[in-house]
Formats: C-alpha cells, structure tokens, sequence
C-alpha cells in the first residue's frame, strides 16, 4: 500500500515504511519526477510558478506562496495515499519541511482524507526507539 | 572576483523564485551562497538569538546569520529574503537584518517575494549590493573634478547635470518619454547652460531605468553606468553636504521609493519599494490631474490643507483616487484633499519602507516629489523630523552621476 | 527516465562498526550495476530501480538493522545538491539529526528481531489547574 509520511522527507520513515513492505510517498520522489523533467529548467527544484498557482487548491491566494507551493507537492501524494505515518514535533523537519503553517495544513489534509493514520513522538531513547519501531510495524502490518 | 551574496532565506525554491535570485545574482557578477551551518549550531543559535520561531526554516535562517555574524563563514554582502505575506518571517526577516548591522560590516538587503517575483525587480538591488562592496573607494569620492556630466533616466523624469571643479554650472529636466531623445535635450540644455559644448565633457556617468541605453548611446563619453540606489545616496549627501556620519535618504521616485541608510556617503542599506503606485510619485501627480493643477502647485495647496478632514489611506492609487472622488463628493476643500494625498504617501512610505531600515538622522529628502513642499511636511509629521531638503534635491541622481564618474579621470 | 533511474543515500548508523569504505566494497561484491559515491555517512548509489532496490533489500539482509536508506531526488553529483557549490542546504541538518537518532531506530529494529515487545511510553499530562491551586495552597 503507499503510505504517506510526514516529514515527507524523512529517512528514518522512508526506511522503515519499506522494510515492512510498503511503499512510502516521499518528497524525493515527487521532486524526481520534476528535476527529471527536461522541459523545465527552474533550479534547484524545478518547482514552478504554475506549481505554485496549483497550490491555491489547497489554501487561498492570501496565503504565503512557499506554503501553496510546498501543498502543490504534498497534495497530490495525500490524495494518492492509503495510509499516513506522522511524527509530531521532530526535530529533523528543515529545508522540506521548515514551514509550520504547511505543517498544519498537511496534518489536516491527511485528517480529511479519512485514511487510516498513525501519529506518534519521535523517539528520544532506546526504549522510545522500540515502542516507535514497534508502533509503526503493527500499524504497518494491520493494513489490509 | 565573484562576489557572494549569502542568502537568508525561507520559502524561496517551493515559491519558484530561487532561480530568478540566482539569475539576478549571476547577472551582476556575484554569486548566491548559503553558510554552512550544523544541526548542533541551529539550536545554540536560536538560544543566543532568543527569538524562537515554529517554522525550522526560520530557524535555520537565524543560525546561518550568527555563522556570519561570527565571521565562521565569509561573504561580502547578505540578501534577506522570505514569502509576502507571512507574518513569523516578516518578524525574523527584520530582526535578522538587525541583528546582521549590529554584528557585521557586510551590505544588507531585505526582500519578501511573491511567487511572481522575476530576477529583473531584484536586479537593482543586487547590483547595489555589488557597487559597495566592489566600489567602495569611488563611493569614498567626495569631490566632483575636471568637466563631467551625470544623466538620470528615471521613469517620471529625466535630468541631467554639468559639474566642474565640484560645482553645478549646468541642470535640466524634462518629462521621460523616449530615453535617449530625453536625455539628448537635457544634455544639451544643461550644456547650453553651462556654455559648453559635448566635446569639452572630460566624463559621464548614467543613472536611472535607462542607464544601460544611455550608456550604450554615449559610449565614446560615459565612464559608469550604474544603478541608482548608490548614485542617488552619493547625490544626496554631496548635495546636503552631509559626507561624513550618517543620515537616510528618502527617495520617493514617480514609480518606485527608495530608502538609504548611508555612512560617511558610503550606504550600507536599503530598500526599494513599489509593488503600488499608491505610495509613490504617480499617485501625487493623479492627485492633481484630479484637482485641476499642475503638480507644482500641490504641494503649497496641501500645505493650507489638514489631512485630517479629509481621510484618505490606500495601498493602491486606484483606491486611492476612488477615496478622493468620493472625498470631494462629500464637499471636503481641495487644499484637505492635497493634504490628505500627501499624508497618505508619507504614510505608506513609512509603512512599507521605513520599517525595514533603521532611521538614521538627520533625515534628508530628495529626487522630484522633494519639491512638494506638503509632502515634504508629511514625511515630517509622521517621522516626528522634518527632512533636509537640498538644493537642487531633484538632481541627485544626475548630480551622483557627474560626481562618481570624475572618479575615473 | 524518473520510472527508471533510482537514486539512493545509504546511512550507517553511528552505533555500527561498519565504515563507509566496508559497505562501499560489500556493494561492489555484489556486482550488481550501479554507480557509487562513499560518503562521510555512507554511500551515495545510483542505477536502475530494480538494480537498487536488490542492493538495499539485500544490505537488510546481510547487514543487521545498521544501514538506512531513503529515495534521492538529485543524480549522484548534481552541483544543485553539492555543499561545495555553495555551503550547506536545508536537508544537510535534517540529514545529521536523523543521523543520530538511528540507533534508537535500530535497537527497535533488533527489539523485534529478538521477539521482544515494546513498553508503552506514558504520555507526559500537564498538571491540572485545580492541582496547582492545591499545591501553591499548601505551600503558602
């Protein structure tokens, strides 16, 4: 199944999502898929103004066009997603996902979508380490 | 050499703007670096800083301002920029710029994008930038030598302005339409003036919208070319005789406002505004298209006026004369409305520019819209300071021009 | 070309004993053809999809629960991705705080290779204001 995780760029839940079987919508490959495309030539990213303009379908012109840009990204994978894994308050979520206002409203979206969704610390010890191992393995597993 | 702008930043690669920084940056000769900074330097920064943002980027943004700050990470100018509009970076934007003055020697530049935004609005900017780190030595210049011509080619107006030995022998100005014909009549005039002829020019020196144009067209005479951010500031304090310590220059131009910080003549930030035409020159001029005089006479009108009997506030000139329509609809007296149009300008300047530069003083006002004297009035009652107005205010950026292109004698 | 080609970091966790140049040779043992970049935290490796997920389903197997990977969007040596084009970018400390939680991720990894459970970890309640009162009262 394709899990969305959250932060989209995140190592740690890219890695697990795919040793437990599933394949893990990240960033990275939404990012791919622009830089591979030779058409546009709009370093580092390729994001463009028309991504941008696609942001409004999440959030209103008056809103900062980094977080309608940064939704233009994250949008489409949580609309394909069949489950999300959200860490809350990592301390890891720079560059990708440095904006708090994006932040919120990806957490939202993911809400609304009505998928099933785990949400969990991010682990600050060994013994955290296994219960947010564990968590995500179980939660993984139980998807059908 | 290339120069590096280190860039401060949230929001620019998911905006699709960092390529047109990049591009502006590349097309002055500088380059756009970001400070290395560690995982572990984010949170002592953020610590020493003491202004703590949710938004990590915002973080990271301050980190890489104490990596310069400590001198860990070498640049020559800093560009602080974030998304329009969002108000935890506005804060962070300008403290952070602060927070580089009081810390480093390093030129300054804050900016908050759209995702509209194209290199060619930055290009100004970042060409100042690069003036007074590459140029210092000519913006130490002082004194005017030899015979030299300096043309503004603004988007109102264009002047131009005969020196020799420091002293203004000859000046005209004439409404902008095309940039080399304008300019061409002002030469002459000024030349005329001054009872010289174009041979006996020793160097010129263009400034303004068309300074490339005017560069190209009088190849054989002009000796700089450059952007009026530092023209206008050098124009300025040679015309206020204010060379030595600080001031801040205020330039409200017919399409954009500039606002400059100097010291010792040499300006170490500014900004430039006017994404609407409601805080500038034009919306004065409209002002009096509408009230029936010309521009010259507004500002004496405005200054028999109170701004506040008759409310007029707008970001943008279209609002702005729907107020005034509907101001001299309810029977308001046209030297209120003057007033009133003065007032808002100042206003807005003060809104939108002033915010983002620490005011230095003395305050000195220049460029056309200083000869409105109610304007003038209007920058004092907000300010709490009534601005120096030079002689000759509306000739800066002509008078910077012959100044800094005698440098090359 | 973005179905095919498959860019991957490879991170060691800081607990290993694995060096970046132990794991660099294990993968051109496997002589699967991919493009390889040691890094200071492992191995950059880039080549067809298929070719790349071999080699990262393979390390799962034969290197215990000490390297990591995620997807790259940049080709391997991408001046757009280089620190040395123009310091450091905004992932580069994401990079190193995910770095030094790996082997809090690894011991959960070991955990559940071992058949071991996991303990609840209470959630931290703030103290209600009834209870502050009480408190400041006997205090006072």
């Amino acid at each position: 199944m394709k899990v969305f995780i959250d932060p989209p760029n995140s190592l740690i839940l890219f890695d697990l999502v795919e040793r437990f079987g599933h394949e893990p919508l990240s960033t990275m490959a939404a990012l791919q898929e622009r830089i591979d495309n030779i058409e546009v030539d709009m370093p580092p990213m390729n994001v463009t103004l028309d991504d941008v303009v696609k942001g409004l379908k999440y959030a209103g012109i008056e809103v900062p066009s980094g977080v309608r840009g940064r939704l233009a990204v994250w949008g489409p994978l949580i609309e394909e997603a069949d489950a999300a894994i959200i860490v809350d308050d990592p301390p890891f979520s720079f560059g990708c996902v440095g904006c708090e206002r994006s932040e919120l409203m990806v957490k939202y979206l993911v809400k609304r979508r009505n998928i099933p969704a785990l949400r969990l610390p991010y682990p600050g010890n060994e013994e955290e380490g296994k219960a947010f191992v564990g968590k995500i393995k179980e939660f993984l597993e139980g998807l059908q | 050499m290339t120069i590096k702008i280190a860039q401060l930043s949230c929001g620019t690669e998911y905006s699709s703007v960092q390529y047109e920084i990049d591009k502006a940056a590349r097309s002055v000769g500088a380059k756009v670096v970001y400070p290395d900074v560690s995982a572990a330097d984010i949170e002592i920064a953020v610590e020493r800083f003491g202004f703590r943002p949710r938004s990590n980027q915002l973080k990271l943004m301050i980190a890489r301002a104490v990596q310069l700050a400590d001198g860990n990470y070498a640049a020559d100018a800093v560009f602080i920029t974030t998304c329009f509009r969002c108000a935890e970076a506005a804060l962070v934007r300008n403290e952070v710029r602060r927070f580089i003055q009081e810390n480093t020697n390093l030129p300054v530049v804050t900016y908050s994008f759209t995702e509209r935004l194209k290199a060619s609005q930055l290009l100004t900017r970042m060409e100042a930038l690069v003036t007074i780190v590459t140029r210092k030595e000519l913006l130490a210049r002082e004194r005017q030598a030899g015979i030299t011509a300096g043309l503004d080619s603004g988007s109102s107006t264009t002047k131009a302005v005969i020196m020799q030995d420091n002293k203004i022998i000859g000046k005209a100005w004439t409404p902008s339409h095309n940039v080399v014909e304008s300019a061409t009549a002002v030469l002459n005039e000024a030349l005329a003036q001054a009872g010289l002829e174009y041979k006996d020019i020793d160097a010129m020196g263009t400034t303004g919208y068309g300074r490339f144009t005017l560069g190209e067209h009088f190849k054989d005479k002009v000796k700089l070319v450059q952007e009026e951010l530092t023209v206008n500031s050098k124009g300025a304090v040679w015309l206020a005789d204010r060379q030595r310590g600080e001031a801040t220059i205020i330039d409200i131009g017919g399409m954009d406002n500039k606002a400059i910080t100097v010291r010792d003549g040499i300006p170490d930030n500014f900004t430039m505004g006017g994404v609407c035409a409601g805080a500038s020159g034009r919306f004065l001029e409209m002002t009096s298209r509408r009230l029936k005089i010309d521009v010259t006479q507004l500002g004496a009108l405005a200054d028999k006026g109170d701004w506040r009997n008759a409310k007029m506030n707008s970001y943008c000139s279209v609002f702005g004369i729907q107020d005034l329509v509907t101001t001299l609809g309810d029977g308001k007296s046209f030297e209120d409305v003057a007033a009133a149009a003065c007032h808002s300008v100042a206003e807005q300047v003060y809104e939108q520019q002033l915010q983002e530069i620490d005011v230095r003083h003395p305050i000195i006002q220049v460029g056309g819209t200083s000869l409105i004297s109610g304007l003038v009035t209007a920058i004092g009652d907000v300010l709490g300071e009534k601005p120096i107005v030079p002689e000759n205010s509306q000739f800066i950026g002509a008078v910077g021009g012959a100044l800094l292109s005698s440098g090359f004698l | 070309m973005s179905e095919e080609r498959e860019t991957r970091l490879l991170m060691i966790s800081p607990s290993s004993r694995l060096t970046p140049e132990m794991l660099a040779r294990t993968i051109h043992s496997m002589g699967e053809d991919v493009a390889l970049k040691e890094t200071c935290y492992g191995c950059l490796i880039e080549g067809r999809r298929e070719v790349v997920r071999r080699i990262t389903d393979n390390l799962r197997e034969t290197q215990g629960n000490s390297v990591f990977s995620k997807r790259r969007a940049y080709r391997l040596g991408d001046p757009v991705r280089c620190r040395a084009q123009h310091g450091t970018r905004p992932g580069f400390s994401q990079l190193e705080d995910e770095w030094q939680a790996l082997p809090y991720i690894e011991a959960g990894l070991d955990a559940i290779d071992n058949g071991e459970g996991y303990k609840e970890i209470p959630v931290k309640q703030r103290l209600p204001v009834d209870k502050l009162i009480e408190i400041c009262e006997v205090k006072r």
